[in-house]
């Protein structure tokens, strides 16, 4: 079963972009699970078909038990071929999709039967960059995006969306950025060059996260690396935000994806010829590309 | 799951995947050993995952042995004994 997690600020546009899709018959297969914050729930009011309320708390914390028997009831009906095959996630505005992915890690019968789809974060033109600067979740969420779609783009200047994206290309430079109008996707527009707002630390928050890149030499053994991974990971994993990369392994190629200390049960992927696997981008703070380069060579490579 | 010893306790840790066959699961084993000492020597542990005994063996330099579970479960331990996290970045 196919999992893929909406999320995004409050008031984002999460509901709005879940509707189009419900709207334009492309999740006509799926079950919608849709998780607020609030006890009464008014989303599911907006969202004709099968979809499934889960109010009363948000879906990493307090309303974690909920989420997580909701899922088990599905896997259970898709294990008797009755279920859907692709379940959409959306988050209350105030979820991780860290903690949640986490959660479903955690439960020893959905790590069975769910695999995730790229993780989306809708991020409001208008209200995105105050939120980033104030909010350290609204920054763990976009950190944790494998897609970011940016709503009502045509509401605010040129110059201010353009330094909304090159926030989140710095905040966030593995996702993928798309436009939305109404929960509809747009082309992105002709922005002019900006550059990234420089965002004040937060008190709960060290510096702001960076990208790092680990080339792995050709014939890198994928156990020696993944060893090391697992301590770094064990050690660093509140400062490593994220971790992806295609990697060789005996049994083909391999998707890795962390999200803090939690790592994806790695997918293999099918064969590509074309593909330019070995490289992988951690996103982290407090830790620095030549630090990890020498303890790469160190411990993976056994060169001291 | 063994009721008299209790392994396998989980599906198997995320470092296993990508080794299919005996062959390559064998070999992995041998490589994770090999990583796991590299990593532990400059701070006086030894492990030893020789396959008669299910799960990781660790020890001091003294001698005195724990046995756990799975790579998640060395670390942790690890950190119990140095009192702090192996960061495999330090030094």
């Amino acid at each position: 079963m196919r999992l893929a997690i909406l999320g995004g600020y409050l008031g984002a546009g999460k509901t709005t972009w879940l509707r189009h899709r419900i709207h334009t018959g492309a999740l006509a297969q799926a079950a919608i699970l849709v998780n607020e914050a609030a006890e009464i729930p008014v989303d599911d009011a907006l969202l004709r078909g099968p979809t499934l309320s889960l109010p009363g708390g948000c879906a990493c914390c307090t309303g974690r038990a909920g989420l997580v028997a909701a899922l088990r009831e599905l896997a259970d009906r898709r294990s008797r071929g009755q279920g859907p095959a692709h379940v959409v996630l959306e988050t209350s505005g105030l979820a991780d999709p860290g903690a949640i992915i986490a959660a479903v890690q955690a439960d020893p019968v959905l790590v069975h039967h769910i695999r995730f789809d790229p993780v989306r974060v809708v991020v409001d033109a208008l209200h995105g960059l105050a939120q980033l600067r104030a909010e350290p979740l609204a920054r763990r969420q976009v950190g944790a995006a494998d897609l970011l779609t940016v709503t009502k783009g045509d509401a605010v200047a040129p110059v201010d969306l353009a330094r909304l994206v090159a926030t989140l290309r710095r905040l966030s430079p593995g996702a993928a950025i798309e436009f939305a109008r109404m929960g509809e996707a747009v082309p992105a527009p002709d922005l002019p060059a900006a550059a990234p707002e420089d965002l004040p630390r937060l008190r709960t928050e060290g510096p702001p996260p960076r990208p790092m890149r680990l080339v792995l030499p050709q014939g890198t053994d994928w156990t020696a690396f993944a060893v090391w991974l697992s301590a770094l990971l064990h050690a660093r994993g509140d400062d490593l935000l994220r971790v992806k990369g295609v990697v060789r392994t005996p049994a083909g190629r391999l998707l890795l994806q962390t999200v803090r200390r939690v790592v994806q049960q790695p997918e293999i992927l099918p064969e590509d010829a074309s593909a330019r696997d070995g490289a992988v981008v951690f996103i982290g703070r407090g830790v620095g590309q030549a630090q990890l380069e020498r303890s790469f060579d160190r411990f993976v490579l056994g060169r001291s | 799951m063994c009721n008299a010893c209790g392994f396998p306790a989980r599906p198997g840790v995320w470092t296993e995947a990508g080794a299919e066959t005996a062959m390559d699961r064998t070999r992995a084993r041998l490589m994770q050993g090999a990583v796991i000492n590299r990593l532990l020597r400059p701070h006086g542990l030894v492990a030893s995952d020789g396959g008669t005994v299910p799960g990781i063996q660790l020890a001091t330099l003294t001698g005195a042995t724990v046995i756990v579970d799975d790579l998640p479960a060395l670390w942790q331990e690890v950190e119990r004994m140095l009192g702090r996290p192996l960061d495999p970045l330090a030094g």
